[in-house]
């Protein structure tokens, strides 16, 4: 398997992440890259579907944290989707939910979206 | 592999999924529950994250020793390396509304460590040797 690989789909004006495999202190800089990359494409609206990843360390939440602002500011945001347990607990834990919103399907995250013209 | 109880290895992140496998399987043999098991390898990964970035300083020459064992109802993870000492437990959580509301960036591997086990000891010894336990009662 490998550590970590990102792939992705766009739906409609929202770009969806799909994370797989392990965000820790090693691989985060691979999901930074991508948020990079999006902002200079000015791609602003993002989900992240959890649905593959195994294990996150507070390196990957850091990663969270260093865009959200950003992304913000040009009216868009980093929505997260499809948590395991084990991955919201993490999260949860540090109160990451006050300021991400967290939602069961990545549908219903698409579907924020889509009231913002 | 020193022994079936310890791990050693060269202080660079790829090493980082060694040391949770070793950890996680230590729990799997006691039936710890997945979210306990969770929080005890986060929490030395993040032990051993701040150890390669801050006394190490990504140089892959230095090694870190992680033991763990077990005594009544705790698991205990020692970690021993050398360098420079700081006690992670005398570092105070930041408050999370403010750290949000500025959108901060960084310093939530200690808080997550210290939320996460029950009791975290460290200790200075000469010649420059750290060790750092982390326990958790299971």
């Amino acid at each position: 398997m490998e550590e970590f690989v990102i792939s992705e789909k766009i739906i409609d004006k929202t770009i969806i992440l799909y994370l797989n495999g392990f965000l820790d202190a090693h691989t985060s800089n691979v999901l930074e890259k991508k948020f990079e990359e999006l902002i200079k494409d000015q791609k602003y609206r993002i989900v992240v579907n959890f649905k593959g990843l195994s294990y996150i360390s507070s390196a990957g939440l850091g990663v969270f944290m260093a865009y959200i602002e950003n992304l913000r500011k040009n009216s868009g945001d980093i929505k997260l989707s499809n948590m395991s347990e084990k991955i919201f607990n993490i999260f949860d834990m540090l109160g990451f939910p006050i300021l991400f919103e967290i939602y069961k399907e990545e549908s219903e995250a698409i579907e924020k979206y889509n009231h913002i013209n | 592999m020193k022994n079936n109880n310890q791990i050693l290895i060269n202080s660079s992140t790829k090493n980082l999924h060694l040391v949770r496998d070793f950890i996680e399987k230590k729990a799997q043999e006691l039936n710890i529950d997945s979210n306990t098991t969770n929080q005890i390898v986060v929490s030395v990964d993040e032990a051993c994250t701040n150890i390669i970035k801050h006394t190490y300083k990504y140089d892959e020459s230095n090694t870190i020793e992680v033991e763990y064992k077990s005594e009544g109802h705790s698991f205990i993870i020692i970690i021993r390396y050398k360098g420079k000492s700081f006690d992670p437990s005398t570092k105070h959580n930041p408050n999370m509304k403010h750290y949000f509301a500025k959108y901060k960036v960084g310093g939530l591997g200690i808080p997550l460590m210290k939320k996460s086990m029950d009791k975290i000891e460290f200790v200075h010894t000469k010649p420059n040797l750290n060790s750092l336990t982390l326990i958790k009662e299971i």
